[in-house]
């Protein structure tokens, strides 16, 4: 017997899944990417570089930025092209703006009606519509951040190779110290909140972040030092999905907030690492579901960071100078963490500035087998002894934990 | 009181970017709501199971069997149906790719057939009739507001058919094609956005849509020429979001 889960509201693109039943026990599960597929390595082949980060940009609109980021720094790596300090700051700023505005959208408007029993944040605003609104500002001060840096609330393309089209000026710098300043509270609140949830889900064991923060030149995992993707990652085809499934050293794996603050609590600001610490116990567990502990705690790291950062930058003043590229052949990879987790970008490109070669991985397929395996946990737990209905409420929210993404999920190139 | 217009959201395959936007509507999505009341909205709510819509707003190419089969169901129980996005409207960037759709998914997945039943994208506009179109990617946002308002209060929305040259005007914007010799497609593109990309300096990349009509593809293309582009990259950067033969 199959159990059809219809598809999954309250995420971003179109999946669902099956779970197999024989002689009245779970024994698989299914989860199907039926999103169409999108086609973008082929799009990016023979294009020139400069257009390249804005036709990323449309892999997904949650975290555009992200790809915009990962496809600049290839095409950087490629050509051998060092930006200074001023220029990644503004490019984190980014990033921490797509955090802010994504990890809250996930939080507030699709995670919070679980605990309290909505079908939906417009629903539960009627009796709390003061947690909404506080998600809705910090969602909102996200995507200035976004627009800023990035040109528009989705798909800008002032994210370029070497710079920016245009730069930010003072009083924009101004209004994100003070705004991240005051809207730290609330995240705190958040942190509260999504601590109450119980643990479900599987127990990672592997996790896998990039070596900085936000970005690296490498990855890391718990188990050892620095490397390349495909120095340990592997991503296979699968017959019922459009997304492709990654493993590392043949497991399966988390990225993702999670993953992050287990692996770099070290590089945390002042309060999201007292808060990190005060909740290490429970994340360690590893359970999957504590990923929206961990991007509540985030939320105080972005606002904490996007705070210093504008300070640091307004106290040394803006060149607003770009890099100038020369081109070369070259190969690049990008690695960055995108709010839910690593994303990569690899080119290859030719001496004329034309991309030939292109690779990119999405946190969501990285996550995918994770997911599976969550899914397939807490459909043997619950089988027999939740309704279907609750079963199904039970799956929705497991999925729901990665936050998935997709989208973004399902275009990989083959290897 | 007036009863509420049932409003259904639904997705097709696309970046979730149109979907998105809507909830970026913030605060103003209170506004909305006191005319309208969300009965599918896949990303937002759990809710669904409407058999009738009085307004539907679908996003994304049509890509898969899926999609189609959503498509209909969605022309077949709605009033007033929306083709929002560019992906909706003129194919975007995923109907773009070059060549057919067994070629692609073998060089993508690798040599596996078509399991899961992939079309070539097409925008839904060559699938069904819509009642309104709605281009850009993603649209702007305060257009969309606009847009549910007048069909709330009875009126029928304008589209706007107008290149992106004009808000540049209007805003007193340093023409970058002029000025900087920048490949900008804002001759020819659907105006709408107000001229975002070029607030930031930078050339209209067309993500609204190529404009019919009046304008001038050919002299753009000879502009670009003469700027010293070569044919290939012109008719790529044309063709990004639209099939498009200039
Ligand atoms: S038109 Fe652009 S923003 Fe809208 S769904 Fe398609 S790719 Fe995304
Ligand atoms: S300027 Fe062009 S590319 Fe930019 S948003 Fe407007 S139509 Fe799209």
């Amino acid at each position: 017997m199959i159990i059809e889960l219809r598809e999954f509201t309250r995420v971003e693109g179109n999946g669902k899944a099956e779970i197999v039943v024989e002689d009245g026990e779970v024994k698989n599960v299914r989860l199907k990417i039926v999103e169409g597929p999108r086609f973008f390595e082929l799009l990016t082949l023979g294009r020139h570089y400069y257009d390249v980060p804005d036709l990323e940009a449309r892999i997904c609109a949650i975290c555009y930025l992200s790809h915009s980021v990962a496809s600049v720094m290839a095409i950087e790596r490629a050509f051998g092209v060092d930006v200074p300090e001023e220029i990644q700051l503004l490019r984190e700023l980014g990033l921490i703006g797509e955090l802010l505005e994504s990890h809250a959208l996930h939080l507030y408007l699709l995670v919070a009606p679980d605990i309290f029993g909505y079908p939906d944040a417009i629903r539960m605003a009627t009796k709390h519509g003061e947690l909404v609104r506080e998600g809705l500002a910090i969602k909102a001060f996200g995507n200035r951040l976004r627009e800023i840096i990035g040109g528009r609330e989705i798909h800008g393309i002032n994210v370029k190779p070497g710079g920016f089209g245009r730069y930010p000026t003072v009083e924009e710098l101004e209004l994100f110290e003070r705004e991240s300043g005051a809207l730290l509270k609330l995240a705190r609140r958040a942190v509260r909140l999504f601590a109450s949830l119980e643990p479900y889900g599987e127990k990672a064991e592997h996790f896998v972040a990039t070596d900085g923060y936000l970005w690296g030149d490498k990855l890391v995992s718990n188990e050892e030092g620095t490397f390349h993707y495909t120095e340990r990652i592997e991503e296979r085809s699968l017959v019922y999905s459009f997304a492709k499934q990654s493993h590392y050293n043949g497991e399966p794996f988390l990225v993702g907030a999670l993953a992050r603050l287990l692996l770099k609590a070290d590089s945390l600001t002042p309060m999201a690492k007292r808060l990190f610490e005060e909740h290490r116990e429970k994340l360690a567990t590893g359970y999957v579901s504590y990923n929206n502990l961990a991007q509540a705690i985030e939320l105080v790291y972005s606002l904490e960071r996007a705070n210093e950062i504008a300070k640091t930058l307004l106290d040394k003043g803006l060149e607003g100078e770009n890099i100038p590229i020369a081109v070369r052949e070259g190969e690049g990879i990008g690695y960055v963490e995108a709010p839910r987790g690593v994303l990569i970008h690899h080119y290859r490109i030719d001496g004329s500035g034309n991309v030939f070669y292109s690779n990119i991985i999405t946190p969501t397929a990285l996550n995918h087998a994770m997911m599976e395996l969550s899914l397939l946990r807490e459909a043997k737990r619950g089988y027999g002894e939740l309704d279907e209905c609750s079963l199904i409420q039970r799956l929705e929210e497991t999925v729901r934990a990665f936050d998935p993404c997709i989208s973004c999920s399902v275009h990989i190139v083959k290897l | 009181m007036m009863e509420k217009l049932k409003l259904a959201v639904f997705e097709l395959t696309d970046c979730g970017g149109c979907a998105l936007n809507i909830l970026f509507i913030y605060e103003r999505l209170f506004d909305l709501l006191e005319f309208y009341e969300i009965s599918e909205f896949h990303m937002a709510t759990s809710l669904s199971g409407e058999n009738h819509y009085d307004v539907a707003l679908i996003t994304g190419t049509v890509s898969s069997q899926r999609d189609l089969a959503l498509l209909k169901e969605a022309r077949n129980h709605s009033d007033y149906l929306i083709a929002l996005g560019t992906c909706a409207t003129h194919g975007s960037v995923q109907a773009s790719v070059e060549g057919s759709i067994r070629k692609k998914l073998e060089e993508v997945y690798g040599d596996k057939g078509n399991p899961m039943r992939a079309l070539d994208s097409k925008p839904v506009v060559e699938y069904v009739a819509v009642d309104f179109a709605l281009p850009g990617c993603p649209y702007d946002k305060e257009e969309i507001y606009q847009v549910l308002i007048d069909i709330a209060k009875g009126v029928e929305p304008v589209r706007k058919d107008y290149p992106v040259c004009v808000e540049c005007k209007l805003n007193e914007y340093e023409c970058v094609l002029v000025k900087k010799n920048l490949p900008c497609l804002g001759p020819i593109t659907y105006g709408g956005c107000n001229a975002a990309c070029i607030r930031s300096g930078l050339g209209c990349i067309g993500c609204r849509g190529p404009l019919p009509g009046e304008v001038n593809p050919a002299s753009e293309y000879e502009i670009l020429k003469d700027l010293g582009y070569d044919e290939d990259y012109i008719i790529r950067k044309f063709k990004t979001f639209a099939r498009w033969e200039p």
